[in-house]
């Protein structure tokens, strides 16, 4: 279920980073989100809300300062969701 | 990875358990109390708060999703504060130790703030982390903090106590180190509290991310209490009537002293929405305020556009703004655009734009120097750009159709307090020039805590404070006009030049004094960070690597993109004693890339 779960936030994430992001790179479960895609402050603050509406969640701030990649990003929401 | 998320654990379950029982019973403070309303004039923050605490009013934390979470009368705050300070008392610290503690918009840290006040102890606030994959730098922000105050105790809650605990690794002066449930476990000890006097440190205040060179403002209860009077008095003419919505950090100056401590001494009730829960839905604060019918409340310029950038047309017909009739406005510089435009979207809600009160100050002042007239709305004045260039003088505009730049009118000083404008060498010049703005009176910090050079710096003979802003006066009115070039404002954060260059120069490839950070703008106001580093790497790859990193670290420090710039040693301007001039540095790097269109050079950066 989890894993379930996962696929789809997963494919979320990366529809929603490609349009977020004029970036040309193919975005991978190793994607550096800060490094390779230049999410600046006003993006991650669209995504969050996104990412929070589509799943029904709230992502603790905290949390944010271990995510640098889109695995870890999808990791957290799967998490999150699971645990409610 | 999975230690991350193992990391992740405790935190993450508190933001699902936390339920308080009571939760429909909960109603937030009123907004007419049943004391008679004291306006300041208090001699300690204690006495403040044991003269609010025989009202009814009080603090109110609300959550995302705009429901009332907590409440914290000022009774109720007293009561829990003193009893917190038995334990603390506990610790048997001498008078005057610092206390460290994580602030987050919650009732424990309000508790815990005025629980040192009363046990004789100054606490400190230390943000919260709020960039992606921040971990190693904020912790390194923590324990820079913990070491230049020479912190005994550090407190954070559940949420960030694994981030402090291991910031405090190896903090030699730190005592203890936990959460509010843990402190009030311990016993309490049975002594009587020992009232505090005005020449007392009230608390520090932190005003950079650095990590080797953190800056901590001492401010006495006197100075606090003298910057409180002025700004409850004469800036916003506080009624008992008045009640207050901010999601300003607990943090930062203004959120701290201008919606925190502003509205104790004067009694009225706050409601408070977590910056967080602000950035991602700033509707949710307006709807604060529409709702429990507030009237004051503060923002910086940077909010009131996420505001209007993000708040639909179609909330705004859910919004009676008609009740807010101070609508602060400071902490950066004020761009009359950001004014006009948040003016324009929500009148139909409402809104008068008259409520606008831009003011003017900085931590190094306790929080506020000049307002503006309150009611008035804001004012400008648009001045002609080349005499502003070529003489350094604001003249009005005479004609139509010659460049001007237009800047907001930030009021006069409060009172006790004078404003003077001086040239390079620290000379008084006329209104109407254009140099450093010098503040001088009773709201003026001591200095920076252990760190005379600093002080030196920014403390002048007589007590002139050097706030390191550029301006003019004009018919006694103080124009803000741009900052040296030693701060960098980007999305309402006020970024220090030298940290960002501290954080390259920890690199192994860059040596120190080779790297030199500052921003450049575009036409609509939005500025970049340009970090320009002498390098002598030849390989492609490894100038990449070192670019990317580069990036990336000021990203995870700072929250902003930036551009950075390898040229061949020898290239940036120093100064006759070696130093590094970021004006000219500057200059150089608009001259090689031909920024006479600015855009294109921040567009490249996005890159």
């Amino acid at each position: 279920m989890t894993e379930c779960n996962y696929d789809e936030i997963m494919q979320l994430l990366c529809d929603r980073l490609s349009t977020l992001t004029s970036s040309e790179t193919a975005i991978t479960a190793d994607t550096n989100l800060i490094s390779e895609l230049s999410i600046d402050s006003i993006k991650l603050l669209n995504l969050i809300m996104e990412i929070e509406d589509s799943f029904d969640i709230s992502i603790p701030i905290n949390a944010l300062a271990d995510v640098q990649t889109v695995h870890e990003l999808a990791s957290l929401i799967s998490r999150i969701k699971s645990a409610h | 990875m999975s230690s991350t998320i193992t990391k992740l654990n405790a935190p993450l379950t508190q933001a699902f358990d936390f339920q308080p029982s009571s939760e429909l019973q909960i109603i937030p403070t009123p907004t007419r109390n049943t004391l008679a309303q004291q306006l300041a004039g208090f001699d300690t923050l204690t006495n403040a708060l044991e003269y609010a605490a025989q009202g009814i009013t009080g603090y109110n934390f609300y959550d995302a999703k705009g429901n009332l979470r907590s409440v914290l009368s000022y009774n109720l705050l007293r009561q829990n504060a003193r009893a917190l300070a038995q334990r603390l008392s506990g610790f048997n610290l001498i008078r005057g130790s610092r206390v460290a503690i994580i602030a987050d918009t919650s009732p424990e840290f309000v508790e815990l703030f005025f629980a040192c006040r009363y046990a004789g102890l100054v606490p400190f606030a230390m943000p919260v982390p709020v960039n992606l994959g921040s971990h190693g730098i904020y912790v390194q922000q923590l324990k820079g903090m913990l070491d230049s105050s020479e912190a005994s105790l550090a407190f954070a809650n559940i949420d960030y106590i694994n981030f402090l605990e291991e910031a405090s690794a190896k903090i030699s002066n730190l005592k203890w180190t936990g959460t509010p449930a843990q402190l009030r476990e311990l016993p309490a000890k049975d002594v009587a509290l020992e009232p505090n006097s005005p020449n007392e440190v009230a608390y520090l205040q932190f005003t950079s991310g650095s990590t080797r060179m953190p800056r901590g403002v001492v401010i006495t209860e006197h100075a606090l209490m003298c910057n409180l009077q002025g700004i409850v008095r004469n800036g916003l003419e506080i009624k008992p009537d008045d009640r207050s919505a901010s999601w300003l950090p607990f943090y930062h100056d203004m959120g701290l002293v201008g919606l925190v401590l502003a509205p104790m001494v004067t009694q009225i009730s706050v409601d408070y929405l977590a910056t967080r829960d602000f950035a991602i839905r700033p509707l949710q604060w307006l709807k604060l305020i529409s709702r429990n019918r507030c009237t004051v409340a503060f923002s910086q310029p940077f909010g009131l556009k996420l505001c209007t950038m993000r708040v639909r047309e179609s909330d705004l017909k859910e919004l009676d703004l008609s009740c807010w009739r101070a609508a602060g406005i400071g902490a950066e510089m004020i761009r009359p655009d950001t004014l006009r435009n948040f003016a324009d979207k929500f009148s139909s809600a409402g809104f008068k734009s008259n409520a606008f009160l831009p003011c003017y100050g900085l931590a190094e002042s306790t929080l506020a120097v000049t307002f503006s007239k309150i009611g008035s709305g804001f004012h400008s004045i648009q001045i002609d750009t080349k005499t502003l260039i070529d003489k350094r003088m604001a003249v009005r505009l005479q004609t139509a159709g010659r460049k001007y730049n237009e800047f907001v009118n930030c009021g006069q000083p409060l009172p006790g307090h004078t404003v003077k404008v001086v040239d390079e060498n620290g000379l008084q010049i006329e209104e109407r020039m254009v140099g450093s703005v010098l503040v001088q009176g009773a709201s003026i910090m001591t200095g920076y805590y252990n760190n005379p050079k600093e002080t030196q710096k920014a403390l002048k003979p007589d007590n002139w404070l050097d706030t390191g802003d550029i301006g003019f006066l004009y018919e006694g009115d103080l124009y803000i006009t741009g900052r040296r070039t030693d701060v960098i404002i980007v999305n309402g954060r006020n970024i220090r030049a030298q940290d960002i260059e501290e954080l390259a120069e920890q690199q192994p490839e860059v040596r120190s004094r080779e790297a030199s950070a500052f921003g450049v703008n575009d036409t609509a106001g939005t500025t970049t960070i340009v970090l320009v580093i002498e390098c002598r790497l030849t390989s492609a790859t490894e100038r990449n690597s070192l670019i990317k990193r580069l990036q990336q670290l000021v990203y995870m420090a700072f929250g902003v993109n930036c551009i950075v710039e390898l040229v061949s040693p020898h290239t940036l301007p120093r100064t006759s004693s070696g130093k590094l001039s970021r004006f000219a540095a500057r200059q150089g790097y608009i001259q090689r890339t031909n920024l006479n269109d600015q855009l294109s050079v921040v567009e490249s950066g996005d890159r």
